[in-house]
């Protein structure tokens, strides 16, 4: 994104009568430049000022101003951003602490509540900058007004871009620094700290809603992975057994509504890797999606009469393009997992290495290579069985 | 992609390095944001002549010179140690008579991520690195190190991410010498990205994404060949693998997240760590040329995809994929000279020659 012109009717610094008492510093640049950026006057003009009172060390409401012109010509000058930080500690009502608790109802400084405001702003035009995720990071351990930033990030989500990487990363990390790791209030060295497991509460129905806009949305599925496997177990989440049920369920329903969905079958292999569940037992449900594939094997599924909803095993809907390639995959590791370290069957592995003749030479033959790969891994596996 | 059908047409290398030299010599008000990442701009710029093989060609040797007196213009000290500034952009000019001041101030610290590329820079450039402050840079990334074994952008700072553990670690291993770090604690942090996914992300709990995958995977490996410990099980690799691979779409480009279009940078970003990982067999090397065939500017430079803006950071990354990976002379036909490029050291990111330069100049005992 380009950044945001300084505005035209805003005076130079050099202009303004109440900059009068600072002599701007120039940028140093008496060896011959590489890549020299032919700056605006305004960018010139107002870094010149900026350098001065960074010498000075005068942290000021002027300088606040000052800060903010030369960030909104350029977001990433992290330099500024530093200095617009210190600058806003200094300037804080001293009588004002960091809340213990988290979203504390006691109202912030105006100056902090002014910054948010300013930074809600500048978070949307420079979604792209990782200064303005980092500035707000800090402000945050300020304030602790993490039910202020959460909202925020879920109108930015849905509104603005719903894949953006610092925009979910800042989620996480406030999650994880905020929301506690369920059970209890205590860091790593056991000190006390300030969490709000009440943080996590609409997390579920968040990643439902963004997965809802856009069931391919890789980052909404990590996300779940993240808030149901990934940092600590929530009020309500400790039957494991339960909760995998009910993940393997919703991804199986979601893979049903858009088979060829990369990011729903990394999921369901995740949750299986990571809960050390077996492929095989998921087989009648994903070779549903070979079809019309046949590489035997296939009994007892596909084979439920019209109208028995099967929730273990949700059909492919009749428009659906098959087969799916993720499916191939899924099937092929399967058996081979069970040829090589479950019942030992060998035919397993010899239906695992057609589909993957299948995958290299038909369906998915940018990977062609990739394919002929597992094949040769597996003739050598069978000459060891 | 790989079937008879892929024809290639010409890399235009003359364009891509015209496109380098434009931006050395000056950029437009419009790219003020990379004020604060000079140096990496010029980095990407100097590599790309070099992986084109057209600097002492194209340089006159005078200009060279200049690049290097201005590359070690940026390497200051101070009470952080020493490291090199993006460029001189918090640095003010002296005022009259004052004396010009060797110290950097708390707003004007040397950067871990320009760091690294500066040292590059002067590698490709044959710089002797009899100026190079050794035991200053040692402190400095001392002074980046996080309590949670990360590494900050510029010390002090809370901006850290898996970018900076990496530039930590192949400064330590340019040097030859990682007393500067805490190796088993970056490590446990690295650890903390990776994803069920076989990736890495950028902090703990994130995404996996192309780029840390590639940062992670060559920290671990470039960690490996000094103390002798291997990080990875073979299913983790298994899993990493088959993650990147599966970025390489359809069009032969790689994407950098699931479900993603492809990027011309992730086709370094991934193919650069699945080389790391020994499967680069795996990889269709004609359809990402193909692809980055077509991400080409009409003027010089690449661009991330087709039809957009080039730029000096996608050109250098896919001139360096492509020097990995080289399409067939089937596919290339008439062009394959065009095509073809000295082979890439993956861990550090530049030409082999350029990466023995490193090895052979900048360890101290080889002072």
């Amino acid at each position: 994104m380009p950044p945001i012109q300084y505005n035209d009717d805003e005076p130079l610094y050099s202009e303004r009568p109440e900059w009068s008492d600072v002599q701007p510093l120039e940028q140093y640049e008496n060896i011959t430049p590489l890549a020299p950026i032919f700056y605006s006057p305004e960018y010139k003009d107002a870094t010149g000022y900026l350098r001065a009172v960074v010498k000075s060390g005068e942290k000021s409401q002027r300088v606040l101003g000052l800060t903010e012109s030369v960030i909104r010509m350029n977001p990433a000058h992290y330099s500024a951003w530093q200095y617009r930080y210190e600058t806003l500690v200094a300037l804080i009502p001293s009588d004002f602490k960091t809340p213990s608790t988290i979203n504390s109802p006691d109202p912030l400084p105006q100056i902090l509540q002014d910054e948010i405001k300013l930074l809600d702003q500048l978070s949307t035009a420079f979604l792209k900058t990782y200064q303005v995720w980092h500035h707000r990071r800090l402000l945050l351990l300020l304030t602790r007004q993490a039910g202020h930033e959460l909202n925020f990030i879920k109108k930015g989500l849905i509104e603005v871009d719903e894949k953006n990487y610092h925009t979910w990363s800042y989620r996480q990390w406030i999650l994880g620094s905020f929301g506690g790791l369920g059970g209890g209030g205590t860091d790593e060295s056991g000190d006390w700290q300030a969490v709000d497991e009440d943080l996590w509460v609409g997390e579920l129905d968040f990643v439902d809603m963004m997965l809802a806009q856009d069931v391919r949305n890789n980052s909404a599925w990590h996300h779940r992975f993240f808030v149901v496997w990934g940092c600590g177990v929530r009020d309500g989440e400790e039957d494991r057994e339960r909760v995998l049920k009910r993940e393997l369920i919703y991804a199986k329903q979601n893979i049903s509504l858009a088979p060829n969905n990369p990011s729903a079958w990394n999921y369901l292999r995740g949750v299986l890797t990571h809960t050390k569940t077996p492929f095989s037992p998921l087989l009648p449900f994903a070779i549903q999606y070979i079809q019309p594939l046949d590489f035997g094997g296939n009994e007892g599924s596909g084979q439920e009469p019209k109208g028995i909803v099967d929730l273990e095993n949700p059909p492919p809907s009749e428009t659906a393009q098959l087969p799916c390639v993720q499916a191939m995959e899924f099937v092929a590791d399967a058996w081979e997992a069970d040829a090589l370290q479950g019942d030992g069957d060998q035919e397993k592995l010899k239906r695992a290495v057609k589909v993957w003749e299948r995958l290299a030479t038909e369906h998915d033959v940018i990977r062609n290579k990739y394919w002929e790969h597992r094949i040769r891994d597996a003739h050598v596996a069978m000459k060891k069985l | 992609m790989s079937d008879q059908s892929t024809q290639l047409p010409r890399l235009a290398r003359a364009g891509h390095a015209s496109h380098c030299k434009r931006c050395l010599s000056g950029l437009p008000a419009s790219q003020t944001d990379v004020d604060a990442s000079r140096l990496a701009l010029a980095f990407y710029c100097i590599g790309s002549l070099d992986l084109l093989g057209v600097l002492e060609e194209q340089i006159p040797a005078q200009d060279r010179d200049l690049w290097k007196e201005w590359l070690w213009a940026q390497q200051a000290k101070g009470s952080f140690g020493s490291g090199f500034r993006p460029s001189p952009f918090m640095t003010a000019q002296y005022l009259s008579k004052e004396a010009p001041s060797i110290e950097y101030t708390a707003y004007d610290t040397p950067h871990i991520i320009m760091t690294y590329t500066a040292l590059l820079s002067l590698a490709i450039l044959r710089d002797d690195f009899s100026r190079l402050d050794r035991s200053g840079l040692l402190e400095f990334l001392r002074a980046c190190q996080r309590d949670d074994g990360s590494f900050s952008t510029v010390p002090g700072s809370n901006e850290s991410d898996l970018r900076t553990l990496y530039c930590a670690f192949a400064v330590s291993s340019m040097l030859d010498d990682w007393s500067g770090i805490d190796v088993s604690k970056a490590i446990a942090f690295l650890s903390t990205c990776r994803t069920y996914e076989g990736g890495y992300g950028q902090s703990p709990f994130c995404e996996a994404q192309g780029g840390t995958t590639y940062i992670a995977i060559a920290s671990l490996s470039l960690a490996s060949a000094s103390t002798g410990s291997e990080y990875l099980s073979a299913l983790e690799k298994q899993q990493t693998i088959r993650w990147l691979v599966c970025n390489q779409d359809k069009s032969g480009g790689f994407c950098g997240r699931t479900g993603k279009d492809a990027d011309a940078c992730y086709c370094f970003w991934c193919g650069a760590a699945l080389k790391i990982l020994g499967a680069d067999h795996l990889v269709n090397a004609d359809g990402l040329a193909l692809f980055l065939s077509s991400c080409q500017f009409k003027y010089g430079g690449i661009a991330k995809a087709p039809g957009e803006n080039p730029d000096p950071y996608h050109t250098y990354l896919s001139l360096a994929a492509l020097s990995m990976y080289q399409p067939s002379e089937q596919a290339a036909g008439a062009y394959t000279a065009t095509w073809k490029f000295q082979p890439l050291d993956p861990l550090l990111n530049a030409n082999e020659e350029t990466a023995a330069w490193v090895r052979n100049h900048i360890p101290a005992r080889n002072v």
